[in-house]
């Protein structure tokens, strides 16, 4: 058999015994996000240089935070729900040379962590968040999220939930990050492809990828995947017509100085 | 870091400064060179200073948005290889307890200052004792704390240092128990040569010889070896109830046991390495006054009075360390007494675990209470007269 090609950054065993299979149910889409951001990870690797040793991956409570628990054979940080950006920050501070990232839910991105969020975007933090956004709490039960879409009834919506869901890809562009972007679990190149520019970019990158909980949704992940591709149109060509689609592409790559750069300028006039 | 600059460090000599600053200049001296915080009375000053002071010697200063994230930050410091600090007031010392639990439960070396100001609620912005007990107990879950109590502002700079040496040591959150008196106050602070000042630095894996391929990030000793982000050991930090090799699984008892048990131990176990009291007329005395921090300060002189104008057998005993809380320090030391008084800033607290160490060791224990001020020595005085008349 094959072995995946990713497997030489994982964990599969230790001391204290196997740590595989993952706690992800099947066909959960936290497993392909991981699956792609060691692909650009990877490519990294290969060709500029960077060492394996210089990334750190940091999260907090979730399904989708479990990426960074015992199975990644990084530096990691699997922390508390909602602070993972704080403790980048801190990392950062401690060691500007770190290439971090971040992997984190909805729940945890923008409802317990929404202020650390804004606040991370605004200083322009070297950090690349990875929001894993399967409009739900999964890890609790699939209670609604300031996600989840108006309408659905979830565990604590059951009369539907009445509320307006975030557009996470606008709060971070307002808030500063200098990369932005949103793909799917069903865009594996297109979102490989912008792990590696948000990693590149000094500064906040911030990528939201739509993923599929099959057993909270109570859908087939195939048919979620399909709904993906169909319920979706590239900023490039939306050209006001896809209005009733969720918008993916990149929509924001800018140069803005970078918060430990510009603390650099304060430390040399101490050298 | 970048540029360390040692040449930036205060100068041996005599300085004239507010608590507040001395407790900076210790972090710093003790290596801390990230730090950050949230403002609030009566401890804004040492963040102040911290802001002016870290790029000085190569650290980094960072504002944050509260006290959960200025709390959260340590780790992610810590775990990079910075000794990092923040320091709060009360209320924001309520907003960092699960960061507190965390860092326990991860074993990160990490310093937080609490300059208490009464509560509950906003309170007011004046001095305090009244966060002793959930320096202690409030953070959730199992686990132990240390917690110094400074009464000066020479000791606002030493024990800042002293907390970051038992940090790293014990691979542990260390609290620096400050008052508003002490923050506030200004003495003058000796500053020795550097050389003359301990600094303890944390084990890492490389000088104990063991490879990244051997490497349990919560194994080989009491107090696990740390290694840094960035240096290839591959560490994971999780705070789930997890096996020696950072592995978690589906409850297990023995585990469970086990590493909770040890990072309990490693703290309640070396209680008398780790707490200390200070004592003065002890040997063979009748009377005794224990208490801690700002607090001290007038009850010593309430003792002395007492000894001189009305001649009573009256000690002194002061905790210099509340946390491990040095019962068996205290049970060794009182023997026989008669009346044990407590004179703190909050309703009695401290009382408790002294009546527990002293159950058979006095025949009773008097609180002398007050709230938001420091005591005068008349207050404690009068008490005194009025029990021993
Ligand atoms: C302080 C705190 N509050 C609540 C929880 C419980 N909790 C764990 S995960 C979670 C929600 C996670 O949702 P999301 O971030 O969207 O991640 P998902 O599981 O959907 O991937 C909650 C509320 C917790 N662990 N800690
Ligand atoms: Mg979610």
């Amino acid at each position: 058999m094959t072995r995946h090609p990713m497997l030489k950054y994982l964990k599969e065993k230790g001391p204290a015994g196997p740590r595989m299979p993952t706690i992800m149910c099947p066909g959960c889409g936290a497993g392909q996000v991981l699956n792609y951001t060691l692909h650009a990870v990877d490519e990294i690797i290969h060709n500029d240089g960077t060492r394996k040793e210089d990334f750190v991956f940091i999260s907090g409570v979730g399904c989708s935070a479990r990426l960074t628990s015992h199975y990644l054979n990084f530096d990691s940080g699997w922390t508390i729900h909602g602070r993972s950006l704080p403790i980048a920050t801190g990392a950062l501070l401690a060691n500007p040379s770190l290439k971090i990232v971040v992997f984190t839910g909805d729940g945890d991105a923008m409802a317990i962590g929404g202020n650390h969020f804004i606040h991370t975007c605004r200083r322009n933090l070297d950090v690349t968040i990875l929001c894993i956004n399967n409009g739900l709490y999964g890890m609790t039960g699939g209670q609604v999220a300031p996600t989840t879409p108006t309408g659905t009834a979830t565990a604590t919506t059951p009369y539907g939930n009445m509320e307006e869901a975030f557009d996470l890809c606008k709060m971070a562009e307002t808030s500063g990050a200098s990369y932005v972007a949103r793909w799917t679990t069903a865009h594996p190149r297109q979102t490989i492809k912008s792990i590696k520019k948000g990693i590149g970019k000094k500064g906040t990158a911030f990528i939201e990828i739509l993923s599929q909980c099959p057993i909270h949704m109570k859908t087939p992940p195939v048919e979620m995947l399909r709904d993906f591709k169909a319920n979706t149109v590239s900023i490039n060509k939306s050209r006001g017509h896809g209005e009733d689609k969720i918008l993916i592409g990149e929509f924001c790559h800018m140069e803005r100085p970078e918060w430990t750069e510009k603390y650099q300028k304060i430390l040399e006039q101490f050298d | 870091m970048a540029g360390p600059s040692e040449k930036n460090l205060l100068k041996p000599g005599v300085y004239y400064l507010q608590g507040n600053q001395a407790c900076a200049e210790g972090a710093i001296t003790a290596g801390c060179r990230v730090y950050a915080g949230y403002p609030i009375t009566p401890a804004s000053e040492i963040m102040e200073h911290a802001a002016l002071r870290l790029p000085q010697v190569g650290g980094r200063f960072i504002q944050m948005e509260d006290e959960i994230s200025s709390a959260s930050v340590l780790l992610g410091a810590s775990w990079a290889g910075a000794k990092a600090m923040t320091a709060t007031s009360s209320p924001g010392f309520s907003l960092m307890q699960e960061v507190i639990s965390f860092a326990i439960m991860t074993e990160t070396p990490l310093v937080i200052v609490d300059v208490q100001r009464p509560g509950p609620g906003q309170g007011y912005i004046t001095t305090s004792q009244e966060d002793v007990m959930q320096a202690r107990w409030g953070h959730h879950g199992e686990g132990s704390i240390i917690a110094l109590s400074p009464a000066s502002v020479q000791e606002m700079f030493d024990f800042t240092i002293e907390a970051f040496n038992l940090a790293e040591q014990w691979r542990t959150p260390v609290l620096v128990m400050a008052e508003e008196t002490v923050a506030h106050m200004r003495e003058p602070l000796t500053i020795p040569p550097q050389d003359q000042i301990k600094v303890v630095n944390r084990k890492k894996p490389q000088d104990l010889g063991i490879s990244p391929e051997e490497f349990l990030p919560y194994g080989h000793a009491m107090v696990p070896p740390m290694a840094n982000w960035g240096e290839g050991y591959n560490v994971n930090h999780v705070s789930l109830v997890h096996h020696e090799d950072g592995n978690v699984t589906k409850y297990n008892r023995d585990i469970h046991l086990d590493s909770v048990s040890r990072i309990q131990q490693k703290i309640e176990g070396n209680t008398d390495h780790i707490a200390r009291v200070e004592t003065r007329f002890l040997e063979g005395c009748r009377h005794l006054v224990i208490c801690y921090g700002s607090v001290s300060r007038t009850a010593v002189e309430a003792v002395m009075e007492a000894r001189q104008e009305r001649g009573i057998d009256l000690a002194f005993l002061r905790l210099v360390t509340l946390w491990p809380f040095p019962e068996k320090k205290l049970r060794e030391i009182v023997r026989d007494v008669d009346t044990v008084f407590v004179p703190e800033m909050n309703l009695g607290m401290m009382k408790h675990p002294i009546t527990e160490a002293l159950r058979d060791r006095c025949n009773r224990i008097v609180p002398i209470p007050t709230l938001g001020a420091l005591h005068s020595p008349e207050m404690i005085l009068s008490k005194i007269y009025e029990e021993l008349k």
